[in-house]
């Protein structure tokens, strides 16, 4: 199961192989012989790298064709001798080409934990027993060993074993065809088995679909025998598939038992016995397989390398078709050979160790559901929105949804939503938007969109967005809200990660989904003429639903509950996607009651009343309009980059949809204030009109604040702290700022970084201490414990997120604080809390710099360097060993001066003058002072600054070497 | 000072080894000094002669008619320098330091810190942040690193309870008066002979004098607690290489470094030097400074990073510098009438 041969490998990306050599050893070509089983160490000669040689043993069992031998990885006597009584046993199934050498790692980290690992190597491969084969295995061949047989080869042995020991808990793992192996033999013994791990694997192969194209290529014909025993080309491609992370020791220890053509004849036999196509003889039995497995009613987890040219997507579809119960990790990075590019087995490992708290040896099968809800916290996650601000009591007992305020604004015909962005602007009423609403959610109910399918929304920013999203919401359906910010790869990948059913999108959308190949039912935004409706498959269009809907005067305002039933409140709403500044942006879910919280918090926080109108700067939050009752108006800007909002922009957006206020991001005002001379006196007069300025994305210094009240003189400047995962936590005005700034004092505890201010109502802000080491406690402090000490931040509200997407192990780590069990998100955000108990923000816990002196978060210092003249923006990275490292200020010079500037080292005179400034107002030494023209940041909002990249750079720098540019 | 000692100091001629044995005296140790020149350490009686002279050592060490047999030593003297006949280099690190550790043994001497380089483990990649590392005689660059890092093992070999030993690594010590090397850099750089390599951009630490006597005498009763080891001793404050000798150079008077060669230049350059010095005639030697203008020690020390994690250091002798670098810089540039910028 495994890819292999020349162009097809070329094409699926994998890393091109030379062309096996035409003349082949003459024994390779007449018959394979048999051969016993042996001990890895005595057949090598030497104990491999990571494989401890007590770990390995030799067992003869019975099997279908008589006695046969094994050679078995097994830590049980090396527990024994340890004196540990497991905890359980993980039984383990190697794929092709591989052997139990793939558990080396999970043997070593679940003998520290007290389990136990057993894991065969299937007959044939690896050291276990050979058999006779006649010639180089082809798939027809009779006398193959088929995956029936291996199936009970691996009962019999495993059986064997487990009698061994006393009766304990049982869980199963496996990757590749041992992934299919472990989970059939899982299901058929749930009496025995607790629970199922499945690394990259693949149940079913669907009849109809085409096999991926690399697999197809080792199937066809001649190219069989030649690719996987002739030679070790199969073997050499699927290693390769691991990249840099195999070491030259862990490449011998996989080729170990292959090294000749007469030790690869199971290599081919198993390539052989892949089910394709269906009159395959192994067809009918595989399609059996996958019948008991869906059957398999115990806890599962899938961990899953999506880089892998065999395993696609539509294998995981489908085992999560069959497994719903089962936690899913995707480790977006990774591919086929993933246990050996990630921490699988200690992610297993921790996953069981959730299952199964306390770890005891018990007879009894675990109530899987009750330990689950052991190990979740009981949220009060809210069924009715939350937040003083909820509209009215009287509503307690019908849940509120994102869509409610739409729906409560019906029969309006004022001014809804407005889209600058068309010439001339698109203007929507309420009734208007809610009428499109009703008419789409109806259409898609009606073209079977079920309650929790994913809808991917490939529509730009404006009203067909906002249409589109309310729809999806209010029918059921799980908005996959991935923006154009991300970037098409990050875009991509985030889309493949939520593996919508549906896409609903513009052209350009629907072509870049097309060409990707993502599956899934397509509408487009626009009808199209019928070439292009078949060219991007699309079934229907926004348009055509929209036209062809009942009228309001037959269905009624807004959607009936009896036409098309309310969600479920604790269903999934929407899933978000975090920036990916830091590694591939992740998927936020958010239920509808959280999305109703968050409408509350944010109708309360925008003050909405009759009359509030919002231009959305950062054109995402143009969605949340109709969700808080307010106008929304989208100026015309580029969406991905928020530089480009003017000030002439903004101003008309004002004018046209006489706005209250704005929202955007610091990088979207920074932009407004420098072109602010562009207005005209009446564009400058209407901004007079704006009431409250708010920002996002990032803290906004105060200079720029001060910059804003000039331009919006009757304006409250708010700047909100948030994330994805927590959209708004805490806020604070310019005022407060300046407040904030005169009276803390310096160091630890006063003005050390940015102040966001204080919560909003319903969020409460722990801390977790950062010890000397740099790593937050488990401990959460609030209240006046928590004042003047470096942690890192964890909240709880009842509008954050519900959880990660399928990211079992982010999951788990973002979620496991238990305070009050609620549920509780970290941040990954660090700073303190004042006595005035402000927040302050100093970097991300990955940022934090750790000096002799003692941890210190980038934040503090930049703060301080910020605001010197020439500089617009800084970096604090550290560099050197963990618990020593030197402070380096890392400085982008202002626009003005950056042509003058020399990257690299700074001048002694502004060396001079960040040490000092940085020293009296924070204590830190600073060692080096390096300047570079542009900082590399994010592209969502430009303000993410990447620490990481700046500090491997500076790095460079300080070692002596050339540093060229981060 | 609990307890006072009769403390040998060799080599208190030097800047160093002189404020050492002052700043013993201060403490009321009794303190006798051991170097060919005279000490001109008040309150000390003084031998003169060399740490390869066993009556000189012995004489040193016995305390003479008035005063009981020394308990300490600190021994700082050394050849220093980055050319010179190798012979010279193994007669007085080595084989001086090796003369003056058995007789102190046999003196009935409890105590010894013993004055290193932190070159004796340096083999010229980049240091960042590293701890001290085991002395190299065969990876230390050059005679004096190679020399240093034999006569700290022998000091650490001799280590016993009885026998308490601690080397102390200073690294780059600078402060007004230094000759060594503050007033070398000066002078070169007022000479225009000072180069910078690539873009002087390396991190490497320094330490000014006056910490450094404090640290040595810190060690003293730092042997009560810990011994048998070796600590680098720094002003823990790293600074990139071309703002350091800029900075000397102000504070001395001079102009900063123009002199901007490519790393890959200075390093060959520094070979080639290093070659040819050992023939020139004295005469050629002595036009400069008497010191070759660039080794591949030197090229090495000037591009590559070297700063220490001075956690240990500061644990074990609990002290911490008085005087951090920019008042260094500050002092400096008083006693030389320079600048700080």
């Amino acid at each position: 199961m495994n890819p292999s041969a020349s162009s097809p490998i070329a094409r699926s990306g994998l890393p091109s192989l030379p062309t096996p050599r035409p003349a082949l050893p003459s024994s390779a070509r007449s018959g394979i012989p048999a051969a016993e089983a042996q001990l890895p160490h005595e057949a090598v000669g030497a104990p491999l790298d990571g494989l401890d040689p007590a770990w390995s043993r030799l067992l003869t069992v019975d099997t279908l064709d008589g006695p046969r031998t094994f050679h078995v990885l097994d830590t049980g006597p090396a527990l024994q001798e340890a004196g540990t009584s497991p905890v359980g046993t993980i039984v383990a199934a190697h794929g092709n080409p591989t052997w139990s050498y793939l558990w080396r790692h999970l043997a070593a980290e679940a003998l520290e934990r007290g389990w136990r690992v057993i894991a065969p190597d299937h007959l044939d491969m690896g050291f276990s027993e050979r058999l006779p084969h006649d010639r180089a295995p082809r798939p027809a061949d009779a006398g193959l060993r088929r995956i029936a047989d291996r199936v009970a080869d691996f009962d019999a042995v495993v059986t064997a074993l487990l009698a061994e020991g006393a009766s304990h808990r049982v869980v199963t793992i496996g990757h590749d065809w041992g992934g299919v192996m472990s989970l059939t033999w899982a299901a058929r013994n749930q009496e025995r088995v607790a629970a199922a791990i499945t690394l990259n694997t693949a149940v079913h192969q669907a009849a109809d679909k085409p096999l991926p194209a690399s697999l197809a290529a080792v199937l066809a014909g001649p190219a069989l025998p030649t690719s996987t025993v002739h030679t070790d080309l199969f073997l050499r491609a699927t290693l390769a598939l691991a990249g840099d992370s195999l070491t030259p020791a862990a490449r011998t220890g996989f080729r170990a038992p292959y090294l000749s053509a007469a030790r690869r004849g199971g290599i081919g036999g198993f390539v052989a016995d892949i089910p394709h196509p269906d009159t395959h003889p192994s067809y009918s039995e595989l399609v059996q397989l996958g019948e008991d497995i869906a059957g398999f009613r115990k806890p599962a987890l899938v961990l899953w390398g999506p880089k892998d040219p065999v395993f696609i997507e539509r294998f995981l579809r489908d085992l999560r078709q069959r497994l719903p119960q089962a936690d899913l990790h995707r480790f977006e990075k990774s591919g086929h050979m993933l246990s050996e590019q990630e921490d699988v087995h200690g992610v297993a490992l921790d996953w069981l160790a959730r299952q199964f708290p306390g770890g005891t040896v018990s007879d009894d099968t675990v109530d899987a559901t009750a330990a689950e809800a052991a190990a979740t916290p009981a949220d009060a996650a809210p069924t009715t929105a939350a937040g003083s601000g909820s509209a009215d009591s009287s509503a307690a007992s019908t849940p509120r949804y994102m869509f409610t305020a739409l729906e409560e604004n019906a029969a309006s015909d004022d001014l809804a939503s407005v889209d600058m962005s068309q010439n001339p602007p698109a203007k929507l009423t309420w009734r208007e938007v809610n009428d499109r609403v009703r008419a789409l959610a109806e259409g898609l109910h009606d073209r079977g969109l079920q309650p929790g399918d994913r809808v991917s929304m490939l529509v730009p920013p404006g009203n067909d967005l906002t249409i589109v999203l309310y729809a999806v919401l209010r029918a059921g359906g799980v908005a996959v809200v991935a923006d154009a910010g991300l970037g098409p790869k990050g875009m991509t990948r985030a889309v493949k990660a939520a593996d919508p059913q549906w896409i609903i999108g513009a052209v350009p959308g629907l072509t870049l989904s097309r060409v990707a190949g993502w599956p899934g039912r397509r509408i487009s935004v626009d009808a199209l003429g019928s070439a292009q409706r078949r060219l991007l498959a699309v079934e229907t269009s926004i348009e055509e639903l929209v036209a062809s809907g009942t009228p309001a005067s037959a269905s009624g305002t807004v959607v009936s509950p009896d036409r098309v039933p309310l969600p479920d409140p604790d269903a999934d709403a929407a899933i978000l996607f975090t920036s990916g500044s830091t590694g591939p942006a992740k998927g936020v879910r958010y239920t509808h009651a959280r999305m109703a919280a968050l409408m509350g918090v944010l109708r309360d926080f925008f003050q909405v009343r009759p009359g509030t109108s919002l231009v959305a700067g950062f054109a995402p939050f143009a969605l949340l309009g109709p969700g808080i009752s307010t106008v929304s108006i989208t100026p015309d800007m580029e969406v991905t980059k928020p530089r480009t909002l003017t000030a002439n922009a903004l101003a008309n957006a004002v004018i046209d949809g006489e706005a209250t206020m704005v929202f955007a991001s610091p990088a979207a005002y920074h932009n407004i204030v420098a072109t602010a001379d562009e207005l005209t006196s009446v564009q400058r007069e209407s901004l007079s009109r704006i009431t409250l300025a708010l920002s996002a994305g990032a803290p906004v210094p105060l200079a720029l604040m001060d910059e804003l009240a000039k331009l919006f003189p009757n304006a409250a400047i708010r700047s909100p702290y948030g994330m994805t995962e927590g959209l708004l936590l805490t806020d604070i005005e310019r005022a407060e700022v300046a407040d904030a700034l005169t009276d803390s004092d310096g160091g630890p505890g006063g003005a050390q970084g940015v102040c966001v201010g204080c919560p909003v109502d319903g969020v409460r802000v722990a801390l977790a201490p950062i010890d000397a080491s740099g790593t937050p406690s488990e401990e959460l402090l609030e209240g006046a414990e928590a004042r003047g000490i470096l942690g890192e931040f964890v909240v709880h509200a009842a509008h954050s997120k519900a959880g990660y997407d399928r990211l079992w192990k982010t999951d788990r780590e973002s979620a496991r604080d238990t305070l009050d069990g609620l549920l509780w998100h970290r941040t990954n955000d660090i700073g303190h809390i004042d006595a005035a108990g402000r927040v302050w923000l100093e970097g991300r816990v990955q940022h934090l710099i750790t000096p002799p002196a003692g941890p210190l978060g980038p934040g503090g210092p930049e703060a301080v360097v910020d605001t010197l003249p020439h500089v617009y923006r800084s970096a604090a990275v550290g560099v050197g060993p963990s618990g020593t490292q030197a402070l380096v200020i890392v400085v982008e010079p202002s626009a003005d001066v950056a042509a003058q500037v020399k990257e690299g080292p700074a001048s002694l005179a502004l060396s001079s003058l960040v040490r000092d400034i940085v020293a009296e107002r924070t204590g830190a030494d600073v060692a080096a002072v390096l300047v570079t023209k542009t900082f590399p940041t994010d592209i969502r909002h430009n303000s993410k600054i990447d620490r990481t990249r700046l500090a491997r750079w500076a790095e460079r720098a300080l070692a002596g070497g050339k540093a060229g540019t981060p | 000072m609990t307890n006072p000692l009769h403390v040998l100091v060799t080599g208190a001629s030097g800047l160093l080894g002189s404020s050492v044995a002052r700043g013993l005296v201060e403490l009321g140790h009794t303190v006798t000094t051991l170097q060919r020149r005279p000490s001109g350490v008040d309150g000390a009686r003084d031998v003169q002669g060399s740490v390869t002279d066993a009556d000189a050592v012995g004489d040193a060490l016995s305390g003479g008619a008035e005063l009981p047999s020394v308990d300490a030593v600190i021994h700082l003297a050394a050849k220093v320098s980055m050319a010179g006949d190798p012979s010279e280099f193994d007669a007085i690190n080595i084989e001086g330091t090796r003369t003056l550790l058995t007789a102190a043994k046999q003196a009935g001497v409890t105590r010894w810190v013993h004055i290193s380089s932190p070159s004796v483990a340096h083999a010229g990649s980049a240091l960042m942040g590293d701890g001290a590392s085991p002395a190299s005689p065969t990876r230390a660059r050059g005679d004096y690193a190679r020399t240093k890092a034999a006569g700290e093992l022998l000091a650490l070999d001799a280590d016993a309870d009885d026998f308490r030993v601690l080397a102390l690594r200073p690294h780059l010590m600078f402060g007004p008066r230094d000759a060594q090397l503050t007033e070398r850099i000066i002078d070169r750089a007022r000479a225009g002979r000072m180069p910078i390599l690539g873009d002087g951009g390396a991190l490497v630490d320094m330490l000014y004098v006056e910490n450094a006597v404090d640290a040595i005498l810190a060690a003293l009763p730092a042997l009560e607690r810990v011994h048998g080891e070796a600590l680098v001793v720094t002003n823990g404050q790293p600074r990139m290489i071309g703002e350091l000798l800029s900075r000397l150079a102000l504070a001395g008077g001079a102009q900063p470094p123009a002199l901007r060669v490519p790393t890959g230049v200075g390093l060959s350059a520094g070979t080639a030097v290093e070659a040819i010095w050992t023939r020139l005639p004295q005469s050629a030697k002595d036009a400069g400074d008497g010191e070759p203008p660039l080794t591949r020690f030197l090229a090495e020390q000037l591009s590559t990073a070297h700063w220490f994690d001075q956690r240990r250091t500061r644990d074990v002798l609990r002290w911490t510098p008085r005087v951090s670098m920019e008042e260094g810089f500050e002092r400096l540039a008083a006693h030389y009438g320079g600048v700080t910028v």
